[in-house]
């Protein structure tokens, strides 16, 4: 149940009316209307005869719902039509949440009708029961009245009941003067009385009324969460949900999806009874961004031909259900809150499926990822046991040898053979790191200049024949990266430049910081690369056409699969000057050493 | 030391035991096997190893925890010998107690100094207030330091650093007990403030000339103070 502070603040009923802020579109209003206006929130709210109490204090702005659910506390007549429209203002998004009270002209009608009725009767009457009878039969009227009509017409029942019967059957007839002390007494008594039944009964017919309201409301919702929350797929529960819309409102019914990008598909789901033209598919764009009504009966495009409501979730929007209403009909306050009801049912129903979704498909990655690392340990455990046996057997060996000549050539052949396996062992484990997907850069701060030393530390013994040179590193921010992953691709790209230059020959390491992007080239003095190997170079296993023999053609791919792991991407050219030159562009987060706080 | 130390290799494969006896015995160890984690904790209880060679893929369990329980009531020192070269598996076993990693393949040169490495048990400031390595030169009591015999200015968080690797010298020590020890508990993710303590720290006490670098980064772990004898 909506329940609400103690403290309340109710606004005079005059200001409200002074700083209600008219839409642009006015519904036909053919009655005086008082209204509440809360400026702080840019809400308003107009009812006929109705003051909303807002809570104290809160100063979010109510959405729509809350505002309904106060004005069904505040027991609305029940022909009390609604229209809740949403709007925009002059450049800032209102919502305009205004109930129209249609006149109760037929049941003051109907209330004069009765009246005569009974006034004729007890004229007959009267000469047989005796005037005192007639207040009797007056009452009965009122009764009947109360359970029938609305307050107003009620207690217009009950004072002109009493007015008659004093006028034209209390004697002296036909005046208003009461000459027994008995009749004065009787009359004031019947006045009192009737006046409370009327309130009484109206009061009792109100929450009657309201009480089959809540009752359709839950039996329709209970309806939906049944058929639809149930079903054992979501296209079951979702036709289950149109149809109950179409059989309940009399209306049909589309509903658009949220699809796997977070955008509003363009196709309306199968289960939809409606189908919808590229204009109302704007609108529901409209409603699906905004995460407010649009369309009909809004007051956003209310040329269209449907409502569109936002399947509100938890979370997020999760569609869109459109509603178009048969010719000529509207929808009731009730008609609009039950239809706001099912657009977040669905919405919830949406989105616990998308969570079950994404809870399998989560397992599924956490299993074959699992798979993988004991697959990925297990083969490199085989793979590299046997080959560090081979090495310490080897460092053993070397030692035991001492200065034999002949035998410690014969080992250092077989020592760089073995280093060479490495190296391909490595290699082929990184390009399935890259291949499986599993590689995820961990970033951490990182001193540009440090990564390069590293990388060139990281390639070692390959670049003692040349001479490497550091360039732009010196005034760098820092740069949040994944070190480690770096450093083996720029070692890979010092390790390639070396290979394809002549000793005694420069290889430049250039750094550079550009926005949130770190830039390093690695330039070399060799002859560069074929115009038919451009295009090839970072494919896994492609050797130039001039390679050397002894690579494996991957360590360009691992580069490039390390780099757009990290969201970066490689670029290879070849110098003007002669020489190739192989560029990382690395997106990346920076600071500076001297805007860091806490330093000494 | 006129006793040789006793060294343990816990690891399933024999082939690396039987290798890694000969270059320890070769370097003055008395070496000790185990073959399964279980076996290696018993033996490290009762025959009481100067220093532990641990594999982390064990047949009965895995090196890690063997390592965890080891630690809860041992301070003997651990080398991790493992196939595992990704920096997290490293920087799991060294803040879980390890004192270094070697990856194998490895080199026995580079495994044997690592190993007396992690022997200097000493904890620095009570035994011996100098320290050396190289051309670096500390004294703990008047917190001067020296490069090449010139002293060096350095600001109290430089000093704290270099300190702290220097008690630790020849062992890799990782961004977080750095930060944990020079900047204290809360700072273990402020990385960025040792990047920069390291950039300023290298430019006062290295040589640019010099062949070897005294502070070697050891990727996506931490920081290793080279010790001269080591490579």
């Amino acid at each position: 149940m909506f329940s609400f502070p103690r403290r309340a603040r109710k606004l005079p009923l005059n200001l409200c009316l002074a700083n209600f802020p008219f839409p642009a579109r006015w519904p036909a209003f053919p009655f005086r209307h008082k209204g509440l206006y809360d400026e702080s929130h840019a809400l308003a709210i107009a009812i006929l005869k109705k003051e909303v109490r807002i809570p104290d204090g809160d100063n979010t702005r109510p959405d729509p719902d809350t505002l309904l659910a106060v004005l069904r506390r505040d027991e609305l007549p029940s022909h009390a039509r609604s229209q809740v429209f949403s709007g925009m203002g002059p450049g800032v998004a209102k919502t305009y949440t205004m109930l129209r009270v249609v006149s109760p002209i037929h049941e003051f009608f109907l209330a004069g009708v009765s009246i005569a009725l009974v006034t004729g009767a007890s004229w007959l009457l009267a000469p047989f029961t005796g005037y005192q009878a007639i207040a009797l039969l007056y009452l009965l009227l009122v009764v009947a009245v109360g359970l029938k009509l609305s307050r107003g017409p009620v207690l217009t029942v009950a004072a002109s009941s009493a007015i008659l019967w004093n006028f034209l059957f209390v004697p002296p007839r036909f005046t208003f003067y009461i000459h027994n002390f008995h009749d004065a007494v009787m009359f004031v008594t019947f006045f009192v009385v009737a006046i409370a039944m009327g309130h009484l009964t109206s009061r009792l017919r109100l929450s009657e009324v309201a009480e089959r309201r809540r009752e359709r409301r839950t039996a329709a919702l209970y309806e939906l969460a049944h058929q639809a929350a149930f079903a054992t797929d979501l296209d079951t529960g979702l036709r289950a949900a149109v149809s109950l819309i179409t059989s309940i409102f009399g209306a049909q019914a589309a509903l658009l999806l949220r699809q796997k990008d977070h955008t509003l598909s363009n196709v309306t789901h199968p289960a939809s009874s409606l189908t919808l033209s590229e204009k109302e598919k704007s609108v529901a764009a409209w409603a699906f961004g905004r995460r407010m009504p649009a369309g009909k009966f809004t007051d956003t495009l209310p040329d269209s031909e449907a409502l569109h409501l936002p399947l509100q979730a938890r979370i997020t929007v999760m569609g869109v259900l459109a509603i178009r209403p048969s010719a000529g009909k509207s929808f009731d306050l009730t008609e609009r809150e039950l239809l706001e009801a099912f657009a977040v049912l669905i919405g919830l129903i949406l989105e616990k499926e998308h969570i079950i979704e994404a809870f399998k498909h989560a397992e599924i990655l956490e299993a074959s990822e699992r798979l993988h690392r004991a697959l990925f340990d297990s083969v490199s455990h085989e793979l590299k046991t046997p080959l560090s046996a081979v090495q310490t057997g080897l460092d053993a060996l070397a030692r035991q040898v001492g200065g034999e000549e002949k035998k410690r050539v014969t080992l250092r052949e077989i020592q760089s053979a073995v280093l060479r396996l490495r190296r391909v062992i490595d290699n082929l484990l990184n390009m399935t790191r890259i291949e499986t997907g599993v590689v995820e850069p961990k970033l951490d701060w990182c001193d540009v200049g440090e990564l390069i030393r590293a990388a060139i530390e990281l390639a070692g013994d390959a670049l003692h024949e040349h001479h490497i040179i550091i360039e732009g590193d010196e005034a760098l921010p820092m740069v949040k990266l994944d070190q480690p992953l770096l450093e083996q691709c720029l070692s890979n790209l010092l390790i390639n430049a070396a290979n394809w230059s002549n000793p005694e020959t420069k290889i430049t390491v250039r750094a550079d910081v550009d926005g949130n992007e770190l830039l390093l080239t690695v330039l070399d003095e060799g002859k560069g690369l074929n115009e038919s190997d451009l295009a090839h170079i970072f494919e896994k296993f492609y050797r130039a056409s001039d390679a050397r023999p002894g690579g494996t053609g991957l360590g360009l791919s691992i580069v490039e699969g390390f780099v757009r792991a990290h969201g970066g991407f490689v670029h290879a050219a070849n110098r003007k000057t002669g020489g190739a030159e192989f560029a990382l562009t690395i997106p990346v987060e920076t600071i500076r050493a001297e805007t860091m706080e806490g330093l000494s | 030391m006129s006793e040789k130390p006793t060294s343990l290799v816990i690891d399933d494969e024999i082939q690396i035991r039987r290798l890694l006896r000969i270059v320890l015995e070769e370097e003055g160890y008395r070496v000790l096997e185990s073959e399964t984690g279980r076996q290696g904790l018993s033996d490290v209880a009762l025959r009481r190893p100067d220093v532990v060679l641990l594999d982390l893929g064990l047949p009965d369990m895995d090196g890690l925890v063997v390592l965890q329980r080891l630690r809860e009531w041992s301070h003997v020192p651990v080398l991790i010998l493992s196939v595992r070269d990704g920096p997290e598996d490293k920087v799991t076993a060294l803040d879980a107690g390890a004192d270094d990693y070697v990856t194998k393949p490895f080199d026995s040169t580079e495994l044997l100094a690592r190993l007396r490495a992690i022997q200097r048990r000493v904890p620095f400031g009570t035994e011996d207030p100098y320290f050396q390595a190289g051309h670096l030169a500390i004294d703990f009591n008047t917190r001067t330091v020296t490069v090449d015999g010139c002293e060096v200015k350095l600001t109290a968080t430089e000093y704290a650093l270099l300190k702290a690797l220097a008690q630790h010298a020849g062992k890799v020590v990782t961004h977080k007990q750095l930060l944990r020890e020079v900047w204290g508990p809360n700072a273990e993710n402020q990385s960025q403030y040792l990047r920069v303590y390291v950039t300023h720290l290298r430019k006062k006490i290295e040589i640019p000339s010099a062949p070897e670098k005294l502070l070697k980064t050891e990727s996506g772990i931490g920081y290793r103070l080279i010790l001269p004898a080591q490579k």
